[in-house]
Order: C-alpha cells, then structure tokens, then sequence
C-alpha cells in the first residue's frame, strides 16, 4: 500500500492512487484506508484529496463500506476532494453517487486538470482565510436546499430539487425559461415558504424564516425586474442596504446632530467604497428612475453588496445588457468572489459567462433539477444538451 | 326575546342594505370597467337626484323630468371621460382615487350652485306605511316603501345581469374590466365603453337618487350616503355586482341590529362607525371580499 | 447669476449632508426665519396674526404630520382629523386634571395619545394596502368622532359637547394675545418641523420610503414592515395630536367634536396633494395655498358684485370654494402631482440659470 498513498508537500495534497486496482471484500477496503489514515495521522495536518479511479473496479457489495470509509476519511483529514477517473463509466457511477450522498464529484478526466482544479480550490480558500476547515468537507456546504416543493394554486413550480452551494464559489442555476429558477432563487432568500422540503444555512435549517429575518442571517439579492426605491436617489438606495448595519432608532435621528449624524457619515464612508467599487460615482445623486437600464442593474448589486452578505443571489445580473455592460458586470462579479470571499449563486441566461466563471452549475427544467456538476460536467451532459443547450 | 321585533328589525336592515346596495352598484360597474374608485359617486347620486326633484318641482312631467336628468348623467359621464380620466390614464390608482375625491367636491358644489341648497321632499307615490297583511299574518311591521325600493334594485340588478352576460357591449365591458390593453388589442373602442360605463353608471345613481331622496329627502347629507357603500363594496369584493348586493344586505342588517341591540349600552349612535369597523374586520381576514379576486403579488 | 453654486464645494461628507448646501438658500432661510419670529409679531396686525397666520402654521402641522405617513412612507389615511381631535381634547383632559403639569407637557402627552390611537388603526397596514388601507382609516376617523361625543368624559360631561380650552400659561408668563399665540404656536411648529427633517433625511426616513417604493424589496434588505409602518403612523399621529392641542389651544379656543369631521382629513389631504407629496416644504406651501384660498374668494366676492351690478346669493361662495378645491385637486394631479414643492424646484432650477435660458 505504500506507493499507493502519496503525500504531496508541495501542494498539500495526499493521493490515493486506486488504478488498476480492485477490490472484492471489505477486509481489501479497510487495509487501503487504515494505511491512509495513519500516514495522515501521523502528520497531524489536514489534507487536501486527490483521487485515481482510473480502471478501478469495486464489487457492488463492498460499495458501501468503500464510500463510507472514503467519508469518514473526509471528515477527519480532508479539506477537499478532486477525483481523476477516464472512462465515462466510473464518472457516471461516481456522479450518481455523489447525488446521493449529497457531495461534490468534481471528476475529472486527467490527472494534470484535477490538479489544475486542486490549485483553484487552494486558492479560493486561502482568500477566505481562517474560514477552512470543517466547514469546507464535501458534503457540507454553507448553503443547502433539500428536496424542495413549491405549489401555487395548482401549479408546480419546482418539484423536489436539492443542492449544496459550497462557501465562497460561484454556483450558477441555468435552465429553459419557465424551469423553475427565479422560485428557486426566491425560496433561497426567503421570499417564498416552500411546500416541502428545507434549507439549510452553515448547517442549520432556516427553512421557516421571514425574509428579513433571512437578510439578517446574511443573505443578500438582486431581482430579475430590477427593484430599486424609484424615489430615491442611487446614494439613498445604496444607504438602505446599510439598514441592518447602521445604528440607532427614530430619536437619535431627529436629534440628528451628534449621534445620528456620525453614524451616518460613517455609513456614508462605507457606502462610498462600494461606489468606488463599482464605478458610479457621477450618478450618485441622480434619482435611480432617471438612470439607464445597465446603471440600475448595477446601482441593486451596490445595494446588495452595502449589506455585507456571506451569500449573495443575483437574478440575471446581466439581462438586457450589451457587451461592453455585461463585461463590466462579470468583472464586478468576480471582484465581489475573489476579494470578499463572498458565496455567490447566480441565474443567468449567458452560456459564456456561465460556463466561464462558474465554480458549479445546476440546470433545472420544469421544476426539477436535471443535471449538477462543473461546467465541463454539465456542458457534456448529453441530458441538459438535449432540454437546453442545443448548439453551444 | 322578542322574535317579531327581532324579525322587524332584520327585515328593516336587510331593505335599508337593498337601498346601499343601489348607491354600491354604480361604484362596482365603473370599478369594473375602468378600474377607478370613484368615490364622487355619491355626488353624483346627489346631483341625479337635485336635477330630477327640482325639474318636478318645476312642473315637468316625471318621465320627462327621468329622461333629462339621464341626459344630465350621460353628458356628465362624457365630461368626466375627458376632462378627468383621460388626462391621468396611466397614474396609479391612488392617484385616480383622490382625482376622483376632487371630483366629488366640484360636483357638490356644482349641483347646489345650479339648483339651491335648500332640501327637497320627494313624492314618488308609494308612501312609508307598513304592508298591511304582513302587519296582520306576522304581526310584524315592514314599510311598503322598502319593500318597492328592493324590487326595484332586484330589477336593476337582474337587468345588469342580463346585460353583462348576453349583449355585445356587456361582453366587451367584461373585457375592459379585464385587461385594457388586450381589450384594445383585440379592437374594443376603450373610450366609448368608457363613456358607456358612465352613463349606466349615472342612470344607476338616478335611481338610488330617487329612492333615497324619496326616503329621506333631497338635501346635502345625501353625499354621505356614498360614504356607506364604501363598507359594502369591502365586503362584497369592488368587481362584484353579487357582492354588492350581498355586501349592502349585510351591512344594512348589521348595522340595524347593532343599533337596536348594542346601542343602548353604548349611548346609541353606532351607525356612524359599525359598519366600517365590521369592514376592517373584514379586510384583516379577507382582504379581496366576499366575491372579489385573490391577488397575488410576483416579483 | 445670483443663484450660483460656484465656488462652494463640500470636503467632507457632513457637508454634503446638510439641509441647505447652497449659500444662498441658507440665507433665504434665514430671512424667512428672522421675518416670522421678529417682523411679523411686531407689525402684523391682531386679524392676520389670529385668523390666518396661526391657523396657518397649526395646518401646516398637520399636514406636516399626514405627509410624513402618506407622502414618505405611503400609507394613505383619512383619519387625519380624528388624530387631532385626540390631541385636542386629551390636551384639555390632561390640563384639567392635572393643572399642575406643565402645559408643553401636556401638549406632548396629549400627541402620545393621538399616537396611541395611530398605531391602534394603523395595525390594518400590515395586511392591506392603497385605498383599503383608507377605507381602515375612515373607521379610525368615525369611531374616534362617536366616541369623543358619547363618552362624556372626554368633554368633562359639558352639556353642549362643547369644551373651553384653558389659558395658555409657560413660567408665569400668559400666552394670550394673538401675538404671543401666534410666537408659541411658531416656536412649536418650526422645532417639530426641524425633527422631521432631521428624521426623513436620516435611516428613518429612508427606511419609510423603501417601504413606500417597494416594501416586498424593503423586507429582503432587512428592514421590519410591522416597526417601519407602524412607527410611521406613530410619528405621523403625534404631529397631527399636536396640531390638534394647538388648534383648540392658540386658535379656535372653544371646541367641539364636529369641528374634527372628515371634511377637514380630506381638506389636509388637499394641503399634502397641492402642497407636493413627501416634502415638507409642500407641506407649508400646501396648507398656506389652501389656508388664503377662501380669503381670496371672499375679498374677489365685493370687486365682481360691484362689476357684475349684481348682489351674488349667500351660498354662492361657499359653493364656490368646493367648485374651485375639487378642481385645483384635479388639476394638480394632472399637471403637478408633486404640488407646489416641484414648481418651487423647478423654479429655482430656471433660477440656477438665469440669466440664461439653458
């Protein structure tokens, strides 16, 4: 078992290399794990997992115990898992697994890309500094929906779908029209009760809270049709996302010098970063009615971001956009990820962009949730080809 | 408990909520057509009824006196089309409920400029006496009055009905009601359904204007009688001409059988708020009425 | 060329927070305060002082009060008469009971009563909406009317259902000329007006337009519906409880019941449509245009009796003035349905260029 189990200093990645071998009986699958585990033991760190299926054969009956061992490995030692399996068979076993279990698959097809992808996972958690840790083990994400339902009068809006939304990536929800995305979107903020099913938030179920109470967990969203105080100005509208941050109550304000005016110009400050940020300084006294499609779109996400969301929802961020808006908003977007950590879980109707940034992708139509996985999964599912993709 | 006085009282309640219902209805058709509150319905109650009093009083003939104040409505309606609605078709309800409150001051204004401010009784035949034989089989005391201003609202309201459901236009106000930019799609003239909306409207408010001056005299305080309908149309839902029956039956019940029962404990004078306060109930439990719409809001 | 904001530039973001940021406005605003608390007490004389200035300032208040609950946080209500008519008769109840409180105090307790009552009939917000939401208020407006005429305490069982309001007495010193009334009614009316707009360009404020705007977005940013609205009719009730203390206190003296009917909720509401919608400058211009109509009807009645050769009939004017309110309602909100407060604006902005025409 020695050259079996390698550990990588350099890129603190321990890997176990399973190709060509098998495994009949369980006593097999206990002496592969009991030597990893004590190698890793011994080291006294956690580890990143890089796994070799490549020509792999597990009997059935012993299936269990494999994917038992390999979680309770997870916990105890890992702090994220590639995979590296060649033929499609073992990525379809392996992907349906993962739906199951409920974790991530992040299968790839050669040893050099799961490396590759290993790097990004490095990277995306030392922006989130300190945050490592339990948290990150597949299989609990910060955001979870669990086998969700959602009826209006009669219509079945979303019919059973679940997913994970690991801390501080880009998941992107795509779909046909009508497939069930915004209510997803909506029940994950909070705005609808679903019929059936729950959420999970840092692991603990939030199903049944109001959506200001969601805000206050740190939840934070863009809308499809876009839902800006017209009445006010861009710097007011901004300002109102600093409602749960800022201080004091109706007294302080009408005695406003002293309290409430510091208070306000220290909001005022914070508000101006994200100005800065994203680039709309000249309108920020312009009533938002008055401004253009693109500069609303992008004066709600400033007002999403004023909230300091850990999760932050945007509808079709890009809808009705020209290129040249679109880039710019795909740049904010990436900005909000890499430098703030922030978790993002988005809807977007751009295949490119989709494809492009995201870390994960679910595709749903009709209410159900049809395929998961990373973009290069998704974009070969010959199933989300067929309801959606066509020609891309 | 005195069950005929019970029964008196009912009965009483139920007839005073047919005359509500009638003020209620010409509220439920323009709501109906036009999506406006008009809340200068009363005031057009009031001027309906001044014109056609003081034409009487003038020595014109009742029928003829009928057909001119009907013009007045008609003529009203269109101006109201034109010099009101239109101007402010696209502003927000809210905006429209309060154009419509201006309204109704230049209409009060209007009427007692044109015609005097002083009362007028009104002689339409049927005197408020009680019906004789139900005095003698039931021992109960129900005015011929109110009995003959319930036939004539059932009337009215049958031939709304009728008129709704069968003609073309009544079709083509459904569609209004509806949605106004695919009744304009499909080729529906918006504005003369609209003008037509009014002038039923008017003809409806003549009626009630008639039988609730002929109650209670045609003076000022006539305005208020609007007032009341605004509880029924809570009840009833705003887009239902059942409702507004059902909703007036209701009110005019309750609020008779409160007065009577509850009153004396209080110190009387429950009229002038119990049936807003049975409406607020009402809204907190089921906001769309009896017979109205559920809305659901998107985003 | 005199209304120009070249050269001055803010530094620091309390600057740019200010009320008044242009120079100019800032003196415009002192002479207007200097003129009400100094020039007017001095020569005006005792007709304009205690018929139409005070009144003036006490709808102003009211008004004030109203368009904080409908024009910033975009409730409609049509009670606004009732919530006065708490204040003015729990005003009298508290100076009566308890004369040795002072009467300022007595004036606060009385608008927290007028709140009391606000929150009560503004619980229907949280469910309902636009003119269902009115239609709540009318029963607001009605059963407070019934009530301050059926229970006798509140009038203190008077025979008449009539009240006198008490003197006006601060420190020894009696507020009983119509110029005194009119500096105590000033003073109360500018501090209160002053906390407003301290606590509409504050999170208050902007928390009651969110909830106007778009409250489903409100509540996804956090902010509570239930606190937000009802804190809103709170604010707004004991505005128009004040307004309702002073009416009876520094202008009508004796009051009854009848003088808080609906008539008046939708008088004041008038006031906040002319005056502009969520603006407290409107408030003022509001309750000012709709305060000097009728006195500009009367004084017009001689000139075109004399013109006309003709004697116009009693009722005449008073028909008139409903003619002419319901109108100018129509036509503002056809023309300008942000009131007096937008034509100001946009006059200081043709001001801005002037001599210039772009």
């Amino acid at each position: 078992m020695q050259d079996r189990v390698i550990l990588h200093d350099d890129i603190g990645a321990m890997e176990a290399d399973f190709s060509g071998m098998s495994f009949t009986t369980g006593a097999e699958v206990d002496a592969f794990y009991d030597e990893a585990d004590r190698r890793m033991e011994a080291t006294g760190k956690r580890w990143y997992f890089l796994v070799i299926y490549t020509d792999c054969v597990i009997a059935p009956d012993v299936w269990d115990r494999f994917a038992a061992r390999g979680k309770s490995t997870n916990i105890k030692y890992g702090l994220g898992t590639v995979r590296v399996g060649t033929s499609a068979g073992t990525r379809e076993t392996i992907r349906q697994s993962a739906q199951r279990e409920m974790f991530r698959a992040n299968i790839y097809e050669s040893r050099d890309s799961a490396i590759l992808a290993l790097g990004e996972l490095r990277k995306r958690h030392e922006t989130l500094g300190g945050t490592v840790g339990a948290e990150v083990v597949d299989g609990e994400g910060i955001v979870r929906v669990d086998d969700i339902h959602l009826n209006f009068g009669g219509v079945k809006a979303i019919a059973g779908v679940g997913f994970e939304v690991n801390r501080g990536e880009i998941s992107s929800i795509i779909g046909p029209n009508g497939a069930g995305k915004s209510s997803m979107l909506n029940v994950i903020s909070g705005f609808y009760r679903p019929s059936r099913g729950r959420i999970y938030f840092e692991g603990r179920d939030r199903t049944h809270l109001a959506a200001h109470d969601v805000a206050r967990l740190g939840f934070a969203r863009t809308f499809q049709n876009i839902a800006l105080f017209k009445g006010m100005s861009t710097l007011d509208n901004i300002m109102t996302g600093r409602s749960l941050k800022i201080k004091g109550n109706f007294l302080t304000d009408a005695l406003y010098w002293g309290f409430a005016q510091k208070e306000e110009t220290a909001q005022r400050q914070h508000v101006e970063k994200i100005i800065d940020f994203l680039e709309i300084q000249a309108i920020r006294k312009t009533p938002v009615g008055k401004l253009p499609y693109g500069l609303q779109k992008r004066v709600e996400l400033a007002r999403a971001l004023a909230m300091e969301p850990k999760v932050l929802l945007l509808d079709e961020p890009m809808a009705g956009m020209n290129v040249e808006e679109k880039e710019d908003m795909v740049r904010f977007i990436l900005d909000v990820n890499d430098q703030w950590g922030t978790t993002i879980i988005l809807i977007e109707h751009d295949m490119g962009v989709v494809m492009d940034i995201s870390h994960y992708v679910v595709v749903m139509d009709h209410g159900g949730k049809i395929a998961e996985g990373t973009p290069g999964e998704v974009k070969a599912d010959p199933v989300v080809i067929r309801a959606y993709l066509g020609a891309h | 408990m005195n069950w005929q006085f019970f029964l008196e009282v009912l009965v009483g309640g139920l007839l005073a909520g047919v005359m509500y219902s009638l003020v209620a209805l010409g509220f439920v058709l323009i709501y109906k057509a036009s999506g406006v509150f008009n809340f200068a319905q009363g005031a057009m109650v009031f001027l309906a009824a001044l014109t056609f009093v003081s034409l009487l009083e003038r020595g014109v003939n009742f029928w003829l006196a009928i057909a001119i104040a009907l013009a007045v409505m008609v003529v009203l309606g269109i101006a109201i089309e034109r010099l009101v609605l239109r101007p402010l078709v696209n502003q927000p309800q809210i905006t429209l409920f309060m154009a419509t409150i201006g309204l109704s001051f230049v209409l009060e204004g209007l009427s007692q400029l044109v015609w005097g401010s002083q009362p007028h009784g009104l002689e339409i035949g049927i005197p408020d006496v009680p019906m004789q034989w139900l005095a003698d089989t039931l021992g109960i005391n129900v005015s011929q009055f109110d009995v003959f201003a319930a036939v004539v609202a059932g009337i009215l309201v049958a031939a709304l009905a009728v008129f709704f459901q069968t003609t073309r236009i009544g079709r083509a106000l459904r569609a209004v009601a509806d949605d106004h930019q695919a009744a304009l799609a499909v080729g529906i003239p918006l504005r003369q359904i609209w003008a037509i909306v009014w002038t039923v409207a008017g003809f409806v408010a003549l009626v009630a204007g008639i039988m609730w001056g002929a109650r209670n005299g045609v003076q000022y305080a006539l305005t208020f009688i609007a007032l009341k309908a605004l509880p029924v149309l809570i009840l009833g839902g705003f887009e239902s001409v059942a409702g507004a029956i059902v909703g007036g039956l209701i009110v005019g019940a309750s609020e008779k059988l409160a007065e009577v029962y509850l009153g004396p404990y209080v110190g009387g004078g429950l009229e002038s708020w119990f049936p807003y306060v049975l409406a607020l109930a009402f809204l907190l439990v089921r906001p769309e009425g009896l017979f109205g719409e559920k809305r659901i809001e998107r985003v | 060329m005199l209304y120009r904001e070249a050269g001055q530039f803010k530094t620091t973001y309390a600057g740019d927070q200010q009320v008044f940021p242009i120079r100019q406005d800032r003196i415009g605003v002192a002479v207007v305060l200097v003129v009400a608390f100094v020039v007017v007490p001095l020569i005006g004389n005792q007709y304009w002082l205690s018929a139409i200035l005070t009144p003036f300032l006490i709808f102003a208040l009211a008004t004030l009060g109203l368009n904080i609950l409908t024009g910033y946080a975009g409730q409609l209500s049509l009670g606004t008469a009732a919530f006065m008519a708490v204040g003015a008769f729990m005003a009298f109840n508290f100076e009566l009971r308890a004369p040795w409180m002072p009467i300022l105090v007595s004036f606060a307790l009385a608008g927290l009563c007028a709140a009391a009552v606000g929150v009560a009939f503004g619980l229907p917000s949280l469910r309902i909406k636009g003119f269902y939401l009115a239609v709540a208020t009318l029963a607001c407006q009605f059963f407070v009317l019934w009530a301050l005429q059926r229970i006798g305490w509140f009038t203190n069982h008077s025979a008449s259902g009539v009240i006198t309001a008490q003197k006006v007495v601060i420190l020894g010193y009696a507020f009983d000329t119509p110029a005194t009334k009119y500096m105590l009614t000033l003073g109360i009316v500018t501090v209160l007006a002053v906390l407003a707009k301290n606590m509409l360009r504050s999170e208050t404020g902007r928390k009651f337009m969110a909830v106007r705007d778009m409250d489903l977005a409100a509540e996804v940013i956090g902010i509570r519906m239930m606190q937000t609205k009802l804190l809103a009719f709170a604010i707004s009730s004991f505005y128009c409880g004040v307004a309702g203390a002073l009416y009876a206190f520094t202008y009508l003296g004796t009051v009854e019941p009848e003088a808080f009917t609906l008539d008046l909720s939708f008088r004041i509401l008038f006031m906040v449509i002319v005056g502009g919608v969520g603006s407290i400058l409107g408030s003022f211009l509001g309750a000012a245009f709709i305060t000097l109509l009728p006195i500009f009807l009367n004084t017009m009645a001689h000139p075109i009796e004399e013109l006309l050769g003709v004697t116009l009939p009693a009722g005449l004017m008073s028909n008139l003035e409903l003619i002419v309110f319901g109108a100018l309602i129509i036509f503002f909100l056809i023309v300008e349905p942000h009131g007096l407060a937008r034509l100001w604006q946009i006059g200081k902005e043709k001001l801005r260029l002037w001599p210039f025409p772009h």
